[in-house]
């Protein structure tokens, strides 16, 4: 049987193996849920506050202005939709009083809000309501964030509407103006057009560049294990006599490379799946403004992602994991326990981690030096160039000269792998110096 | 095709400052039995996995079965049975078998029922319980042995190597693999073992090769390494003591050097190139009443002790052969 036919062989033997395993079962749901948790928590929030927010209509309005000021409030927070859709089942209740009986109603309100399941809280209009200063709130929800700011901004608008009203404005033209929303919507715009929204974007290529760096950096770990599993069981002595080390080396690159694609593909279809099957549910009732916030936020962003990219990032993602996952195979074959296995990956990691370091700067200015800098090193392009994809424009010719780049550096871990990977994978004993190392890939 | 299974030409193999191997020439006949034996640190281990391609010589040629041991498939039809053993621990029994069967070039359709057979025969299937189901460290170690055993003959192989294959072995298992070497040869099969144990090597091997420090010292048939190995003792007994026309057949110079007369028992010291055979047949002639008469050929072990000695053994080697 020629190579071809046993890289087959031992490729496929990692494949199963891993994908049978528990592990592998239990990473691939609990990964993507707790994706789809923490891209789900913030909707969920904005859902839940705004569900909350039907709290508010759960109020007393102690209107001592004598001008219906309350009743106009009143009216508003029952018909407003961001507080939920509109009811008359709870209304705020309206209690019109004298600036001299005034104390008199906040004590007896007061005593009513303590009582467990009754008013949640009371507002108090004055006349420094109406001059535009002050109006009072006390409630159980009077720490809840987003119910005061809610209940100002429909106050402030209801005195604007007042004063304007006043002032012989239409009523009509003074309601159009005082319930002005306005949103931001922000595009890229790239050579090849507008497409889809930045911060969406910006989202899916730090969720990409996540992505690559953990797969490289825990598929890269199963091949050390794998590798020192073989040594130290002594299984690799049988194996290496039916194929050769290098074809071992390539067969489990590539079979565990194949269990990491799997992986993602499994984690990136349970996370759309779960995303696209919640998050109705989540919004339902949340509509306006914020909910076309979310959708743009969450879904504008993976749906911009074109095939081409796609196919891009998976192209820097098996170059990336040869890279790192055949110095890992090198360190593994060195080592005789765990312990020195993670000495001997240590100096695989440093050159992982200080690739990631960067990656925040990067995110910030995908166009600096430093980010163009990176995108040329084999160890460090396969991470950064997907990410700067996902910012920013990056030119064909550097995609192309930096994977060229990437599967020359490739050709090249792999050869110095296979030299250290055949002497150490029967080297047992003491843990060889880097002196020792140099000779095996001088001799090898 | 060629009658040799293995042609090791004058090769040699260099770690570091220390030669392993030099210029170390074998032949073995197709279809033998062959032992290679030394002592620990002799360049055994060494020797096998240059065979198996595992080493690569630093000079020197090997061919199995008449081609280079590195063309294409020539290692298919090669079992071996490394002296450090081990399978995947966590992996399934028969997956093991099957991935191991695959790696010599062997349809998994064809391997399937072969796994059976062999785990029945080794009693790893039982009504009880079917251990080619179980995972590897879920068996005892004699059980691993075992399937390592199966791994090296699944594929049956034309050439079976056996590094050390009786370390560790308990005297139940050293049998059956004394049995299956047997069957092996019974089938056409070359066997080559190495040991550092001479009883095993006497009673098994048609062929053995003696290294020392890298070096071979003697190799040959076991008839050839026994009779070459100098002196012939003869022990004879004869009822009734020895008689005129006996006393004259054993003062003949031309088949016996000296005697040692104890009235009923002899031990004689054949002269060289005397033929036992002929020995024997002037004795009845003669009339001798013949009780006993058996050539007392040195053992392996005492030709081992003999030519490698204490010196054979370097010091401060350790590890493998």
């Amino acid at each position: 049987m020629g190579n071809l036919g046993k890289l087959f062989v031992v490729a496929k033997r990692e494949y199963m193996e891993r994908i049978r395993s528990r592990w592998f079962i239990v990473m691939t749901l609990l990964v993507p849920a707790i994706f789809a948790g923490a891209m789900l928590f913030p909707i969920y929030v904005a859902a839940r506050s705004s569900a909350s927010g039907s709290a508010l209509r759960n109020i007393a309005i102690v209107d001592a202005t004598g001008t219906g000021l309350g009743e106009q409030i009143a009216t508003t927070l029952r018909t407003d939709t961001t507080l939920g859709p509109a009811t008359d089942s709870i209304a705020p209740r309206v209690v019109v009083t004298t600036p001299a009986d005034l104390p008199a109603k906040e004590r007896e309100l007061q005593a009513q809000v303590a009582q467990p399941n009754s008013l949640i809280g009371y507002l108090v209009l004055t006349d420094s309501t109406l001059t535009g200063n002050l109006a009072r709130y006390a409630g159980r929800n009077a720490s809840t964030i987003n119910d005061i700011d809610r209940l100002r901004t429909i106050v402030r608008q209801e005195v604007m509407i007042a004063r304007l009203q006043r002032e012989g404005v239409r009523a009509d033209v003074v309601k159009d103006i005082a319930t002005t929303t306005f949103r931001l919507k922000s595009e890229r715009i790239t050579e090849r057009g507008r497409s889809g929204s930045g911060t969406g974007g910006f989202l899916a290529g730090i969720i990409v560049g996540v992505l690559l760096f953990m797969s490289i950096v825990f598929h890269g770990q199963n091949v050390l294990t794998g590798v020192l599993e073989e040594k130290s069981t002594r299984v690799a002595e049988v194996v290496i006599s039916s194929v050769k080390p290098e074809v071992l080396l390539a067969g489990k690159v590539l079979g565990v490379g194949g269990v990491g694609l799997t992986q993602q593909a499994a984690w990136l279809g349970i996370t759309a799946y779960l995303m696209s099957f919640v998050t109705p549910i989540l919004t339902k009732g949340l509509t306006g403004p914020a909910a076309a916030a979310a959708s743009d936020q969450f879904g504008g962003g993976f749906a911009t992602i074109s095939m081409a990219t796609i196919a891009l990032i998976l192209v820097y993602f098996i170059i990336g994991f040869v890279f790192y996952a055949s110095l890992y195979a090198a360190a593994g074959s060195m080592a005789n326990s765990e312990q020195e296995a993670k000495q001997a990956a240590a100096p695989v990691l440093i050159l992982l981690m200080s690739t990631w370091l960067l990656v925040q700067t990067i995110l910030v200015n995908p166009n600096s030096k430093l980010a163009v800098a990176l995108s040329w090193f084999p160890w460090s392009s396969p991470i950064i160039v997907p990410l700067r994809i996902g910012l920013t424009t990056v030119s064909p010719f550097t995609i192309a000269g930096s994977i060229v780049v990437a599967i020359l550096g490739c050709v090249g871990a792999v050869w110095l792998s296979a030299r250290i990977y055949r002497v150490g994978m029967l080297m047992y004993g003491k843990k060889p110096s880097f002196g020792e190392v140099a000779k095996w890939i001088r001799y090898a | 095709m060629s009658d040799l299974a293995i042609d090791i030409r004058k090769v040699v193999k260099r770690f570091d400052e220390h030669v392993a191997v030099r210029e170390l020439s074998l032949e073995v006949p197709r279809g033998s039995v062959y032992g290679l034996l030394g002592p620990n640190g002799a360049g055994k281990t060494t020797t096998i996995r240059m065979i198996l391609d595992v080493l690569l010589p630093d000079a020197g040629s090997i061919a199995i079965f008449g081609r280079p041991n590195t063309d294409y498939g020539v290692l298919d039809k090669v079992g071996y049975l490394p002296e450090e053993r081990g399978l995947y621990k966590k992996m399934q029994v028969r997956r093991v078998l099957l991935f191991l069967a695959e790696l010599k070039g062997m349809r998994a359709a064809d391997v399937a029922p072969r796994i059976d057979e062999w785990l029945e025969r080794f009693s790893l299937v039982t009504p009880e319980k079917n251990w080619g189901d179980a995972k590897i460290d879920e068996l005892s170690r004699g059980m691993q042995q075992k399937v390592q055993f199966i791994a090296t003959l699944l594929h049956d192989p034309d050439l079976v190597i056996l590094d050390e294959p009786f370390s560790g072995l308990d005297p139940i298992n050293a049998q059956a693999l004394k049995d299956a070497v047997l069957e092996l040869k019974r089938r056409g099969k070359t066997v080559i073992f190495s040991t550092h144990v001479m009883d095993n090597a006497e009673k098994m091997c048609d062929s053995v090769c003696i290294i020392a420090r890298g070096e071979k010292v003697l190799d040959g048939s076991m008839t050839d390494v026994k009779r070459n190995a100098g002196t012939r003792n003869v022990a004879l007994g004869l009822t009734g003591g020895a008689r005129n026309g006996v006393t004259e057949v054993l003062r003949d110079s031309q088949l016996v050097r000296k005697f040692d007369d104890t009235n009923n028992y002899f031990e004689l010291e054949l002269a060289p190139n005397a033929d036992a055979q002929l020995l024997l047949r002037r004795l009845i002639d003669a009339g001798a009443s013949i009780e006993r008469f058996e050539l007392m050929q040195p053992s392996l072990h005492q030709i081992f002790l003999q030519r490698v000695g204490a010196a054979g053994v370097e010091t401060g080697m350790s590890g493998h052969g």
